[in-house]
């Protein structure tokens, strides 16, 4: 059994009142709460230079409907520029129903995903090349098929 | 200008042996493809009984008339204690893609590109109480009756 710890700070003067959050989590499995993940799919970077869709978390390596997790960062520095994040089966892009958000340069998102359908992602410059940093917390990860 | 920074530190000492993780990222939280911060929240604790979907937030009609699709933001925690095995289904529109569980939190762009891209949530197991804020800067009240 790993830990896995994961913090959260969030301040901001938006209201009179200052803003500020901050929360811990450890990341544990679904069938047992008491017992951390202990897998991944490691640290991965890779470079667009187009604004084709692509898969970077293909559901069929992990156990679905499970407890996992999914960093992404947008390791740009440009906030002009955004990846399309989607929870779908082949594509992201603007109108697709299930795209979540738009991640742009700098930013980085955190989210629970059940295993049961790949995230894509789409640059949306091609003219700018984007880095994306992205890594998924396995709460159960299928052997690779032959 | 409001300044919004969102900070994330994920570590872990033995999940990849040899090799201890730690991931530590910052964010200034902007409007859309500019560097000027946003300028609106909207914050909130619900206990939400379970087997019903709930939207979370706004509609993009809810939001200034073109510039819904653009950049918000949602902090979302679980803080339901009673029992680890609760958790929360969360989604866009109709489709769930994790569970957040008891104690755990989430944080998402939202870009909340028509009604039909709602955020959803269904709490599982039992009555989950929940805390979140949307940052983003182009919410509008709705016309009273």
């Amino acid at each position: 059994m790993a830990t896995i710890n994961a913090s959260v700070t969030i301040n901001s003067d938006i209201s009179s009142y200052p803003t500020s959050i901050s929360k811990t989590m450890t990341m544990t499995k679904s069938a047992n709460p008491s017992v951390g993940l202990d897998e991944t799919t490691g640290l991965r970077t890779k470079k667009f230079t187009t604004t084709t869709a692509a898969v970077i978390v293909e559901h069929d390596e992990l156990t679905d409907d499970k407890a996992h997790k999914v960093y992404i960062r947008n390791a740009s520095t440009q906030r002009a520029n955004f990846f399309y994040v989607a929870y779908n089966a082949s594509a992201a892009a603007a109108g697709t129903a299930e795209t979540i958000g738009k991640l742009y340069g700098g930013d980085w998102m955190l989210m629970p995903y059940d295993g049961n359908v790949n995230i894509t992602v789409a640059s949306s410059t091609a003219s700018e090349t984007q880095y994306l940093e992205y890594m998924v917390f396995a709460d159960g990860i299928v052997a690779a098929k032959g | 200008m409001a300044t919004t920074t969102a900070r994330v530190s994920i570590s872990s000492p033995d999940l990849m042996p040899g090799s201890a993780l730690s991931i530590t990222a910052n964010t200034a939280l902007t409007k859309a493809g500019v560097v000027t911060g946003l300028t609106q929240m909207e914050t909130g604790v619900r206990s939400i009984v379970t087997g019903t979907e709930y939207r979370l937030g706004p509609l993009a009609t809810e939001m200034a008339s073109d510039a819904h699709d653009i950049a918000s933001y949602l902090y979302l925690c679980n803080t339901t204690t009673e029992d680890t095995t609760y958790y929360i289904d969360w989604g866009i529109h109709e489709t769930m893609i994790g569970k957040l569980y008891a104690g755990d939190w989430m944080f998402i762009p939202w870009n909340a590109s028509d009604d039909a891209a709602e955020i959803e949530i269904e709490p599982q197991g039992g009555t989950n109480t929940i805390e979140y804020a949307f940052f983003n800067s182009d919410f509008i009240l709705t016309t009273a009756a």
